[in-house]
């Protein structure tokens, strides 16, 4: 390869790998410790019990037939990568939810739970 | 002479890269909300599956809502794909108006599993969509 075109090659190659990364992580509150969830029994617990293990709820939605206590945290993870021409960004966000339905009468009568919030992960948008 | 005017257009090409910063530009954004959204038909049944089984199956749900005559459940997850392509002149230091064109097109995919439940906490009806399978290209550069 003639010297002149290696240089040329490299000096290219240089120059589009110049740019920077930047990984940025973004929580919300604490994640839940599923622990703290067991003496939560429905049935048995009321809407007291639950705020005084986990404190006030993110959300409170009335329903028909009682009310729904919603427990959320998120975790966001963005990446980013600029290059000379092309740049690319990328975010996950993911939760962490607890869900507690009441009947009329603030007694526990289920509760789900979800938890997604340590899978969310750095990475590329393709 | 030729190989003098072979080596500047070399020169010219590798260099040009180094030029185009600010005038040309592409940026992929992409962005995730949520985890994927099962749909389990088989163990979903109307008059039969009750709130507390669909907990147990698919976890807590995204959102929650009072509708007339029952409560939905919704699980989503939200697939976010943004291109843009970036074509400008940096010349406002001689000519203000200068030239600057940009395109982009950015797509919202939801996978999305809505369930309805009479107030006796009774599966009453269920809808299913996912889309985030859908090509980009197709649904940017279809009119619908």
């Amino acid at each position: 390869m003639k010297p002149t075109l290696s240089l040329g090659i490299w000096l290219l190659i240089l120059a589009l790998c110049t740019g920077c990364v930047v990984l940025g992580k973004n929580t919300e509150y604490q994640p839940f410790d599923p622990a703290l969830l067991e003496p939560l029994l429905p049935g048995q617990s009321k809407a007291a019990d639950v705020c005084k293990v986990l404190g006030a709820p993110s959300q409170v939605v009335e329903l028909s037939n009682g009310n729904a206590y919603v427990y959320q945290r998120s975790v966001i993870k963005g990446t980013g990568v600029w290059l000379v021409l092309v740049s690319f960004l990328n975010g996950e966000e993911q939760h962490d939810r607890v869900v507690f339905f009441f009947d009329k009468n603030d007694l526990l009568t289920h509760y789900g739970m979800s938890l997604n919030a340590a899978k969310a992960s750095y990475g590329f948008p393709f | 002479m030729a190989s003098r005017s072979k080596l500047i257009a070399t020169l010219a090409f590798f260099l040009m890269p180094l030029l185009l910063p600010g005038c040309i530009t592409y940026q992929l954004l992409g962005g995730v909300e949520g985890g994927e959204v099962a749909y389990p038909s088989d163990r979903l049944v109307a008059g039969k599956t009750t709130l507390g089984e669909v907990l147990v199956l698919l976890g807590a749900p995204d959102k929650v809502e009072r509708v007339e005559g029952g409560d939905l459940l919704i699980y989503q997850r939200a697939v976010l794909k943004r291109n843009q392509l970036s074509v400008g002149i940096p010349l406002a230091e001689f000519w203000r108006p200068g030239i600057d064109l940009a395109a982009y097109g950015a797509l919202v995919r939801y996978d999305r599993l809505v369930l309805l439940f009479t107030p006796e906490g009774i599966l009453s009806g269920a809808a299913y969509e996912k889309s985030s399978d859908h090509p980009y290209w197709k649904a940017m550069t279809s009119n619908s």
